[in-house]
């Protein structure tokens, strides 16, 4: 009975004990929500953190803070000196990279990130036009929050596939993999006083090359996966002189990735895209309920997907990028030694890459 | 003790045993020593586990199920025996009480940075101890407990089935390996803890059929690894991989609650209950072995020794890679004695047979 006195005793002292060496009281820690990367012309680093505020007796929303420094977590220790709270990273949901940052190359900083185990790997990487601190550091009027609002925006985006979802885990696998290079959602600061998503950043390993312009994203997510819910408006060439707009959405993709082998090797690579949808918004000449017309609308949707497409992709072969994966499918269709053997970029230069895509209209809403 | 194990218990009780910090980290050893598609290395290794296993089954059946210590004592002194007793209860406290450091350790990463480390472990060292004077079958009744709070976080696999991706396990097997002998032992390390089962024979009968048991734990261990495998490989592919140091913590990561974000803290504290059963069964072994030189001293006074003597070695590591270096090194004894030990029994029980016929 003793013994078993003497040992709850301890239990029960050393437990709360613990709590005590290493405190951590909400309303002293201040959380980062948003940090922002962008590069000095002396090398250096300018990097902002915008945390929100809980304090009930400022009237602030969020604090801001900024410094310049080598490395991000010396920033993090410069800036802890100019607020009362104890910046802490655990809750950190955004990453934003200038341009002139992104163009230099991310890897050391994104190591940074994936090091520290405060920090989740599910926190979102963005390339922003121009410069992060600026955009970050600005109060939009309709929006409270700008770390808020940044994360909403890429949340829902992402959503409608018009920008790739990018974490920073997603981003260090598409980095490590051999076969594939990663990408990032631009966002951009608007003179207005608003922010917009800008298309989809291409990188060559770690460094921003190029990228897509937003009305073409969906075309890259067709090509990067299948996925369900989008919408895409096309301006389909005119057919006779009159415009024709289609609006298209509901849309549920479908990829095929087949490699063609022939004598010499690797001939080429297809995709072959299947994408059902409805027609909310049409403005041209076909009747949609005449099944022939219907189909003839059909061939030209797909006429046009297949352009972009392959526009899309002599954009990626001629900066030697791989976005979308193909080297996954050609290393697999390989023998290792062959792949291993193969400069990849180059032979994908050189490589025919062949896009077909196969629309179907499901419906066309409630309008004959 | 009267009671005697049953066969559900003892099932569960060696995956318990088996399953400890090495879930975090093993997929990044698979994908570092056998490159690609470094998952199926599970399967030879869970293949040799069974055969060692069944090399100790014959020790059950040639022994009638005999305590190992009677059938040593039966034909060697006492006096040689002792130091043998001793390195095994040295090495065995030694694993329970680096694996329970190594748990802290990893804990510190992500809650109480600074705390000094060495106080969670005595609280867990304190539960130890508590568990342990309770004696093994009701040990084995609290790892069942322990095991249905732990084996629901299997099922949060399922969360991956949409970002799995066949083409990024590429069709290699073994490509870019590294030193496979090495990568080979240290995945048997995965499997450690089945060898205790050794002791266990005084603690069954009949109906136990522990044989049974252990092989079905260690099924279910294996599945559990061979599906981990394959998502991580699946999920994260074999070049990041290399990379992490905790994959399984990474992937925990991924799991996001609309209400809730960063969960994998939470998750994380639930390895304590495997943890605590590994630490336990290998306090139990030291004692176990100790008991046998010391039989006057009471059972619970030894296992107080041993927690505090194995509390005081463990003050010298400080650093995880060391601690992961001891475990290894530590680890290899212990595969030495699960093939050599069976073996030695093995001949012992023939002899004896022998002895007796004549």
């Amino acid at each position: 009975m003793l013994k078993k006195f003497i040992s709850w005793l301890l239990l029960v002292c050393i437990i709360p004990l613990s709590g005590c060496g290493d405190q951590r009281i909400l309303e002293s820690l201040g959380f980062i929500q948003t940090v922002s990367y962008d590069i000095l012309p002396d090398g250096k680093l300018s990097i902002s953190f915008s945390i929100p505020q809980a304090d009930p007796e400022t009237t602030a929303n969020r604090e801001v803070l900024s410094a310049v420094a080598a490395s991000s977590k010396e920033a993090t220790m410069k800036v802890s000196r100019e607020t009362g709270m104890m910046v802490v990273s655990g809750q950190l949901r955004n990453v934003l990279f200038g341009q002139s940052m992104a163009e230099h190359g991310l890897h050391g900083h994104l190591d940074t990130l994936f090091r520290d185990p405060s920090i989740s790997s599910q926190v979102k990487v963005s390339v922003v036009e121009g410069n992060a601190g600026e955009l970050l550091i600005e109060d939009y009027k309709q929006h409270p929050r700008t770390g808020r609002y940044i994360d909403m925006l890429l949340e829902k985006e992402a959503l409608g596939q018009t920008i790739p979802k990018v974490t920073l885990f997603i981003f260090a696998r598409d980095y490590f993999d051999e076969g594939t290079d990663p990408v990032a959602p631009i966002l951009k600061k608007h003179a207005d006083n608003y922010i917009t998503t800008n298309g989809i950043a291409l990188f060559k390993d770690d460094r921003y090359v190029t990228k897509i312009e937003p009305q073409n994203a969906l075309v890259f997510a067709f090509l990067k996966g299948s996925f369900r819910e989008g919408q895409i408006s096309l301006e389909l060439a005119d057919t006779g002189g009159d415009k024709e707009i289609v609006m298209f959405s509901s849309l549920i993709s479908s990829r095929k990735v087949k490699v063609v082998h022939g004598t010499e090797g690797i001939e080429k690579v297809t995709y072959h895209v299947k994408v059902t949808g409805s027609v909310l918004e049409y403005i041209g000449d076909a009747r949609l309920s005449n099944d022939r017309e219907r189909h003839e609308l059909e061939q030209r949707i797909s006429k046009e997907l297949t352009k972009k497409a392959n526009a899309m992709i002599s954009l990626m072969k001629q900066h030697q990028l791989d976005n979308i994966g193909i080297g996954k499918y050609v290393r697999n269709s390989v023998g290792y030694k062959q792949w291993k053997q193969m400069n990849w970029r180059e032979e994908l230069e050189k490589l025919p890459v062949e896009c077909s895509f196969e629309v179907k209209i499901k419906d066309y809403g409630k309008f004959r | 003790m009267n009671e005697k194990l049953s066969q559900f218990h003892t099932a569960i009780l060696i995956y318990m045993i088996q399953t400890g910090v090495y879930v975090f980290s093993f997929t990044q050893i698979e994908a570092k020593y056998f490159g690609t598609n470094g998952w199926l290395v599970m399967i030879p290794v869970s293949i040799l586990v069974s055969l060692n296993i069944y090399e100790m089954y014959w020790v059950y059946r040639l022994g009638n199920g005999q305590s190992i210590f009677d059938i040593l004592e039966k034909s060697i002194p006492k006096f040689i025996l002792a130091p043998f007793y001793m390195i095994l209860s040295t090495i065995w406290a030694l694993i329970g009480c680096l694996v329970a450091k190594q748990y802290v350790l990893i804990f510190q990463m992500f809650a109480f940075p600074t705390t000094n480390p060495m106080v969670f472990k005595i609280a867990i060292d304190i539960l130890a101890f508590i568990l342990l004077t309770k004696g093994l079958y009701n040990i084995s009744k609290a790892s069942t407990i322990f095991f249905w709070c732990t084996i629901w976080l299997s099922f949060l696999l399922l969360y991956f089935v949409g970002d799995f991706r066949t083409e990024r396990l590429t069709p290699y097997i073994f490509k870019e390996s590294y030193n496979m002998t090495e990568g080979f032992f240290q995945i048997y390390l995965a499997y450690m803890g089945y060898e205790l089962c050794l002791l266990l024979f005084p603690y069954t009968d009949k109906k136990t059929r522990l044989f049974r048991a252990v092989i079905h734990g260690h099924l279910l261990r294996s599945v559990s690894y061979i599906i981990l495998g394959l998502v991580s490989f699946g999920v994260v592919g074999y070049d990041m991989l290399k990379v992490m140091m905790f994959p399984s913590l990474d992937l925990l990561a991924y799991i996001k609650l609309p209400f809730m974000e960063r969960i994998e803290n939470l998750f994380y504290g639930f390895f304590l209950f495997t943890t605590l059963i590994t630490l336990v069964l290998y306090f139990w072994a030291a004692g176990e072995s100790t008991r046998r030189i010391f039989p006057k001293i009471k059972l619970n006074v030894q296992y107080f020794v041993i927690i505090l003597a194995a509390l005081l070695i463990s003050y010298i590591p400080t650093v995880l890679d060391t601690i992961r270096e001891w475990i290894l090194i530590l680890g290899y004894f212990q595969i030495g004695f699960s093939y050599i030990m069976p073996l030695i029994l093995i001949l012992l029980l023939l002899w004896q047979r022998r002895k007796k016929a004549v």
